[in-house]
C-alpha cells in the first residue's frame, strides 16, 4: 500500500464532490429536512421519536455513501478511469482504502449536521459519549462504501445503481429497527433482520444514544458489523481485479 | 549487438470464451520504433495491446516488455491513451495530470509539478490547465489525454485509436508529437484503422480477424501491391484478400 496514493485518490474523490455544489448542498441538506418532518410528525410521540432518530442516523450514511460510492465507482468503470488505474502501479488496497476515506468525510460531515440539529433543534434527548456514535457511523461507512463498489459491478448505468436501492437499501430500513422494532416483527423477519448489516448499526446507535450503553457492552454487534464490512470489502476487491 | 525489443509477443493465445481472438500471435517492436496495428474494427488491435498491459490473461504464450513480463514493478514505465477520453470531468486538467502522475508514483511535489508544466507544454493547453476537463472541446480532451499517458515519462507509449474524431490540423499536431516522442527513444505502439495513420508509422502491422497478415514499412507495404502509386489502403485491401482466399 502507498499513503500517497491512498490520499491521491479520496483527495480526488473529495475534490470531485465539492466541485459538484449541488450534491453537497442536498448531502447536508435533504436529512435535515427529513429530519425536520420526522421530528415535528412525531412531536408529541417523544418514545418513538428517541428510537427513530439513532436509527435514521445510521440510514442516512448508508443510504447516501452507498448511493455516492455506487455512482462514482460505475463512473470509474464506464468513462475508463478505472481501466487507466488497473495500468498504473496503484493497488486494489490503495483504491479501496482511499475511497473509504474520501467517503467517509462526507459520512461524517453529514453525521455532524443530523447529530447537532437533533440535538439542538429537536426534541429529543440523549446520553452515551458521542466519539462512539462516530466509531459505529465508521464501520457502517465501510460497509456503504464497499456496497456501493459492489453493486457498480452489476450496474450499466447510473439509473441502474438507482434500481438498487429498493433492492439493497429499503428492506433494511423496514427490517432493521427504524420503522417497527425488530423483537415485534414475525419470527421469519426477525431472523432476516439478523442477516443485515443496518440491524447491528442501529442497535449500537440505539444502545449507546439511547441507553447510555458503551462499545464494550456491543461487542457482538462491533465483531458482525466489521465482518460485513471486511466480507463487502474482498467482495469489492474481487471486482477491482487488477 | 542488437538491443532487446521493446515489446516482444511470443505465441500468444487468447479466447474470449469460445470465441478465439488469437491463435498464435508474435511480434516484436524494437525501441523507439512507431509500430501501427491497422484493422477492421473487432480484428484485435484493442484486444493486443489490452494483452500487451495485462488488462487481459493470455491463455497460452509469453509477452515480454522492456526484457521483463509484466507486473507491477514495470507497469510505470508504459503510458496508455484509451479509446475513450478516460478523464474526470469535473476535474481541471491540471488535477487530472497531477492525480495520475500520483499514481505513477511520482511523489515529490516539485518533481511532479516540473513533469506536469512540461506535459501541459507538450499538449499545448497550459493556458487552459485550471479549466475542467467538462469545458474542453473533443480535440482538446483528446490531448489532455494524451498528456496523462506521457506524464510520467514511460518508456513505452500505447495509444488506441488516438486520433479518431480529430481535425486534419489536430491530428497533424499529434503526429509531431509522436514523432518527436519517437526521436526520443519512445517506443509507440498505435492501432487504428486510418490510412492517414499509417503514413506516418515506422512499420505497420494488417491483423485480420486476429492474425497478422502483412508485417513491414508502408513504403515495403505499397510496393507489394502490383499497381502504379499504391496507396496503403490499396495495400491493406491486397493482403486481407489474399488473406481470406488462403482460408
Amino acid at each position: 500500500m502507498s499513503l500517497d496514493r491512498i490520499f491521491a485518490v479520496s483527495g480526488r474523490i473529495i475534490r470531485q464532490i465539492i466541485k459538484d455544489r449541488r450534491s453537497v448542498a442536498l448531502i447536508v441538506l435533504a436529512p435535515v429536512l427529513v429530519m425536520t418532518l420526522v421530528g415535528f410528525s412525531l412531536f408529541d410521540e417523544r418514545d418513538i421519536l428517541n428510537r427513530i432518530i439513532p436509527a435514521l442516523l445510521g440510514v442516512f450514511v448508508l443510504f447516501f455513501t452507498f448511493l455516492l460510492t455506487g455512482v462514482s465507482f460505475l463512473r470509474e468503470r464506464s468513462q475508463g478511469t478505472l481501466e487507466r488505474l488497473k495500468i498504473t502501479p496503484v493497488s486494489r488496497a490503495d483504491l479501496l482504502v482511499g475511497y473509504l476515506l474520501g467517503f467517509l468525510l462526507f459520512a461524517m460531515l453529514q453525521s455532524v449536521v443530523i447529530l447537532a440539529y437533533t440535538v439542538l433543534v429537536l426534541p429529543v434527548s440523549y446520553q452515551g459519549e458521542i466519539w462512539q456514535v462516530f466509531v459505529v457511523l465508521v464501520l457502517l461507512t465501510i460497509v456503504a462504501v464497499s456496497l456501493g463498489i459492489l453493486v457498480s459491478t452489476f450496474a450499466k448505468n447510473e439509473f441502474q445503481v438507482v434500481q438498487f436501492i429498493p433492492l439493497v437499501i429499503v428492506p433494511q430500513i423496514f427490517l432493521t429497527g427504524v420503522v417497527v422494532p425488530v423483537e415485534d416483527m414475525p419470527w421469519l423477519l426477525e431472523n432476516v433482520s439478523k442477516v443485515l448489516p443496518l440491524t447491528y448499526a442501529v442497535d449500537m446507535l440505539i444502545g449507546i444514544m439511547l441507553e447510555g450503553q458503551g462499545l464494550l457492552d456491543l461487542g457482538v454487534q462491533i465483531i458482525v458489523l466489521s465482518g460485513f464490512g471486511a466480507i463487502f470489502m474482498i467482495g469489492a476487491s474481487v471486482t477491482v481485479k487488477k | 549487438m542488437t538491443s532487446t525489443p521493446s515489446i516482444q509477443f511470443q505465441n500468444v493465445k487468447f479466447s474470449y470464451g469460445k470465441h478465439e481472438i488469437f491463435q498464435n500471435l508474435s511480434f516484436e517492436v524494437e525501441r523507439g520504433q512507431i509500430c501501427g496495428i491497422l484493422g477492421a474494427n473487432g480484428a484485435g488491435k484493442t484486444t493486443a495491446m489490452q494483452l500487451l498491459m495485462g488488462l487481459l490473461k493470455a491463455d497460452d504464450g509469453s509477452i515480454i516488455v522492456l526484457g521483463e513480463k509484466l507486473g507491477n514493478h514495470n507497469l510505470h514505465r508504459f503510458g496508455y491513451m484509451p479509446q475513450l477520453n478516460a478523464l474526470y470531468q469535473e476535474l481541471s486538467v491540471e488535477e487530472n495530470l497531477k492525480f495520475f502522475a500520483r499514481m505513477y508514483g511520482m511523489k515529490n511535489r516539485r518533481k511532479r509539478t516540473i513533469a506536469v508544466d512540461k506535459a501541459l507544454e507538450l499538449i499545448e493547453l497550459d493556458e487552459r490547465r485550471l479549466d475542467s476537463v467538462s469545458s474542453l472541446s473533443g480535440g482538446m480532451r483528446q490531448r489532455v489525454s494524451l498528456g496523462v499517458a506521457l506524464v510520467h515519462s514511460p518508456d513505452v507509449l500505447i495509444l488506441d485509436e488516438p486520433t479518431v474524431g480529430l481535425d486534419p490540423q489536430l491530428r497533424a499536431l499529434f503526429w509531431d508529437h509522436f514523432t518527436s516522442l519517437s526521436n526520443l527513444g519512445i517506443t509507440i505502439l498505435i492501432s487504428s484503422h486510418t490510412m492517414d495513420d499509417a503514413n506516418h508509422c515506422h512499420r505497420l502491422m494488417f491483423v485480420q480477424e486476429g492474425k497478422i497478415v502483412a508485417d513491414g514499412t508502408p513504403g515495403e507495404l505499397r510496393s507489394a501491391v502490383e499497381l502504379t502509386e499504391a496507396t496503403l489502403e490499396d495495400a491493406f485491401l491486397h493482403f486481407v484478400n489474399v488473406s481470406k482466399e488462403s482460408v
